[in-house]
């Protein structure tokens, strides 16, 4: 169940609240009561809070916003408002092809049960490589960028299907053998390091 | 020092320290939008609301079956 934060923060204060309570009077606990009290503020209430932030963070960690406000991040960001129908992470952003607000984990998410798990993990190694050690330059997806991830949406999609070029591989993409993006068919994607020097998008007001 | 002679009431005061401090901290990590937010909450927070719960559980488990009297 996906809580809004405004709940989660809610629950917080009111946990930091009753836990008070149990701070500045513990004899409280003396009577039935109070031991039941004691149990719901100092037991099931911040394993409650622990659960409610955990989802609530691992549904944040989802939004653009969250991966560009990293700082190796930022030209990854901006290269989605990138001016050049070639270029295939600002097309899907820029025609919703992908929810704007979740752009980055639509493409770079592997759909399986554990995935935003996975995901979680490795943003953690680059939040080592950020802060302790140095961050790849350019950086890249380790095992590269899997068909799987294209596939995801647009396998059954008719414009993809129908397409003689498409259909003709079918196979071999399914099977990875060839590259949706490395193969030279859709190898524009972010134009990180050059992307102060391209012509931007700018969305209407 | 054995649990049973530190009191009910020391380890109740503990446990809510460590559960309020983990909880400003969520607070804190759930009102900033930043990749280390989540470090903040994942091995900050909930560490130190995990531990107070453990020490509340303790206090419940070692130190309720002690003689009564040294409540307060």
């Amino acid at each position: 169940m996906i809580l809004p934060t405004g709940v989660v923060v809610g629950l917080v204060l009111l946990t930091i609240g009753l836990t008070g309570l149990f701070l500045a009077r513990p004899s409280i606990t003396a009577g039935l009561t109070g031991k039941i009290l004691a149990f719901v503020a100092l037991c099931v209430l911040p394993a409650l809070c622990i659960a409610a932030g955990m989802s609530t963070h691992m549904q944040r960690s989802e939004q653009t916003q969250f991966c560009i406000s990293c700082h190796a991040m930022e030209n990854y960001g901006k290269s989605l408002y990138v001016d050049d129908p070639s270029a295939l992470p600002a097309q899907h952003f820029q025609n919703h092809r992908v929810p704007p607000d979740m752009a980055c984990y639509s493409c770079h998410t592997d759909y399986t049960i554990y995935g935003p798990f996975k995901d979680k993990l490795k943003g953690m190694t680059r939040i080592y490589m950020q802060y302790v050690s140095t961050p790849p330059n350019p950086i890249t997806i380790p095992g590269g960028f899997k068909n799987a991830q294209c596939l995801h949406c647009h396998l059954g999609a008719r414009a993809f299907e129908e397409n003689p070029v498409h259909a003709a591989m079918m196979d071999s993409l399914k099977s990875e053998q060839t590259s949706c993006l490395t193969s030279g068919c859709h190898d524009t994607v972010h134009h990180a390091s050059q992307v102060d020097h391209l012509k931007m998008w700018r969305p209407g007001p | 020092m054995k649990l049973g002679a530190m009191g009910i009431s020391r380890l109740l005061k503990i446990s809510s320290v460590l559960i309020i401090m983990g909880l400003l901290l969520e607070l804190v990590s759930l009102l900033w939008l930043h990749p280390l937010s989540f470090v903040l909450f994942a091995f900050v927070a909930a560490s130190l609301i995990g531990l107070g719960v453990v020490v509340y559980l303790i206090s419940v488990v070692f130190v309720a079956s002690a003689p009564a009297g040294r409540l307060g």
